[in-house]
């Protein structure tokens, strides 16, 4: 079955998560600026899974910290569902590498973390957290600190942590990256099940090019100093029946959008 | 239909056998009280025989004798009983006050840096040299002795909430900021529970201080307490009753090392070496 490239109709509908002429400095301690981001201009569509590749110091991290709120942009604006980033509805989660579980909280209580944060938890989201972790083959160490599970469990609890929020746009930041292989295609099926089911926008920065493309509709490549877009692939997978993240890398085009990203990434490299 | 080969192991039988590591634990603890006992042996003979100095050394029938005269009369429990009251009391106002103070400078980042260095310039005071002053302006009385164990403790748990700030992973705060957490929030539930263990070692560390300022405050002036009664039984050469309160003043720190200890591993009970 070959799956229609990108839901890449950002032009037409408003996109989940717009960047707008986007750019940002380092400011040193002596006061000198580096710039760091140029003019960025990404949009992601509602239910697109959008990967960002580039070489580290490329300014990933710093665009994922601008979209999230933590750091505010020399200039240039985040749009979520069409307005401003922090006037909507929309709702922006985030997960990284490490899975920031408290190490005092029992796995429900740091799934319900979220929620805690934002209001008062109720017996639904208590429910709704059961069921998830459930869902996640955890139903048996709701009760367990982090240090009692695997880290593919506790990055699952992480995951169940960030969903709970019911977030329209999920920025997932090389989140699979200190895991085992297994897990981490187990945990690459689970994100894109759940966009499949919720709709959701996902942003996901990572320096595995197998996992962008077998993640994403769309793979844009960031390079030079300051960081701009260098390449946007749309990515068009043939696979048999449904994609998951282990028929996405049999797929006969895998190879060639991969050498693709890799020559992108790698004159970059030689320009750098 | 494919037949099942049970590859499990058979389960073992459960015996009684006692762990290698408790056997090893069992014997070390017999080794030292032998070494004691053998230690308290020979300085009694020595004493007897007078191989040493008795009015000098005392000896160890000699502290049991002054313990009994102390228990009959009631003034080893007294004086006890005021030390103990004098360091606790002192521990847990050094210890509260330094704490939050430590976590308060959260709330004001700009103040946390001289603030930090003013607690470790106090740290390096030697406290003992306050003592004279701190009689003069709080009397002879216990309360001297607790501003001095308070004293003494305050800067370092003071340094040890300021630590577990500081040391506090950077991409945790940013996840309760981005997940939207108020600053009261980010403190009840990040900033506090992180600093537990901090507070716990501290704790530890401070019944030896709180201890040190209240005996050293008795030494300056007071009616009661061990020191009091060290000091005066050492102006007598009493050395019996010297030893006696030292023996009582390590009972007495170590059976608070272990109620912090039990209140510890009551309270955190998500450590990963638990």
């Amino acid at each position: 079955m070959t799956q229609p490239p990108p839901r890449n109709d950002s032009a037409i509908m408003t996109p989940a998560l717009a960047i707008r002429s986007l750019s940002h400095d380092f400011i040193a301690a002596d006061g000198g600026a580096t710039p760091v981001l140029d003019r960025l201009d990404i949009a992601v569509a509602p239910g697109e899974i959008l990967a960002i590749v580039g070489r580290s110091g490329a300014g990933k991290s710093t665009l994922f910290n601008i979209i999230s709120g933590l750091l505010r942009p020399r200039s240039g604006r985040i749009e979520i569902g069409g307005v401003p980033a922090g006037t909507g509805n929309s709702r922006i989660a985030y997960m990284l590498q490490k899975d920031l579980l408290l190490p005092w909280r029992s796995v429900l209580d740091n799934a319900l973390l979220g929620i805690e944060l934002r209001g008062n938890v109720g017996a639904a989201d208590r429910a709704d957290a059961i069921a998830m972790l459930d869902r996640y083959g955890l139903a048996a160490q709701i009760n367990a600190y982090p240090h009692e599970i695997s880290g593919g469990q506790r990055q699952r609890v992480a995951l169940t942590r960030t969903l709970l929020l019911r977030p329209t746009v999920l920025l997932l930041d090389e989140p699979f990256s200190a895991l085992d292989y297994e897990t981490r295609l187990m945990l690459e099926d689970d994100v894109m099940s759940l966009r499949d089911e919720r709709g959701m926008s996902v942003v996901l920065v990572t320096h595995d090019i197998e996992e962008a493309i077998a993640m994403s509709d769309r793979v844009v490549v960031l390079a030079g100093r300051p960081a701009r877009v260098s390449q946007d692939i749309a990515i068009g997978l043939t696979t048999p029946g449904r994609r998951d993240a282990i028929s996405a890398r049999e797929a006969p085009e895998f190879r060639a959008y991969h050498a693709r990203i890799w020559g992108a990434l790698k004159s970059t490299a030689i320009a750098a | 239909m494919s037949a099942q080969i049970d590859t499990a192991a058979p389960p073992r039988p459960r015996t009684r056998r006692a762990s290698p590591h408790r056997l090893r634990n069992l014997v070390q603890n017999a080794a030292v009280a032998a070494i004691v006992l053998a230690g308290l042996a020979l300085w009694q003979i020595a004493a007897d025989r007078h191989l040493i100095n008795g009015q000098l050394f005392g000896s160890p029938l000699g502290i049991l004798a002054s313990a009994r005269q102390g228990l009959t009369t009631g003034t080893l429990l007294y004086d006890s009983w005021v030390t103990l009251y004098e360091t606790v009391a002192g521990l847990l106002l050094g210890s509260i006050t330094g704490t939050g103070c430590g976590l308060g400078l959260w709330f004001v980042p700009k103040i946390a840096r001289p603030a930090e260095g003013v607690s470790i310039v106090l740290n390096s005071v030697p406290k003992i040299a306050l003592g004279p002053l701190i009689v003069i302006w709080f009397g002879s009385g216990m309360s001297s002795k607790i501003w001095l164990a308070a004293i003494s403790t305050f800067a370092v748990s003071m340094i040890a909430a300021t630590a577990s700030v500081r040391e506090l992973d950077r991409d945790l705060l940013n996840l309760f900021r981005a997940l939207g957490a108020s600053r009261g929030k980010i403190f009840r539930k990040l900033i506090l529970p992180s600093a537990v263990p901090w507070i716990f070692s501290a704790l530890r560390m401070n019944i030896g201080f709180a201890l040190i300022g209240a005996v050293v405050g008795e030494y300056i002036a007071s009616q009661a307490g061990l020191g009091h009664e060290v000091f005066v039984a050492g102006s007598l050469f009493d050395l019996n009753t010297v030893w006696l309160g030292i023996i009582v003043l390590t009972l007495m720190a170590s059976l608070l090392t272990l109620i912090v200890r039990l209140i510890e591993e009551r309270f955190v009970t998500w450590k990963s070496d638990r």
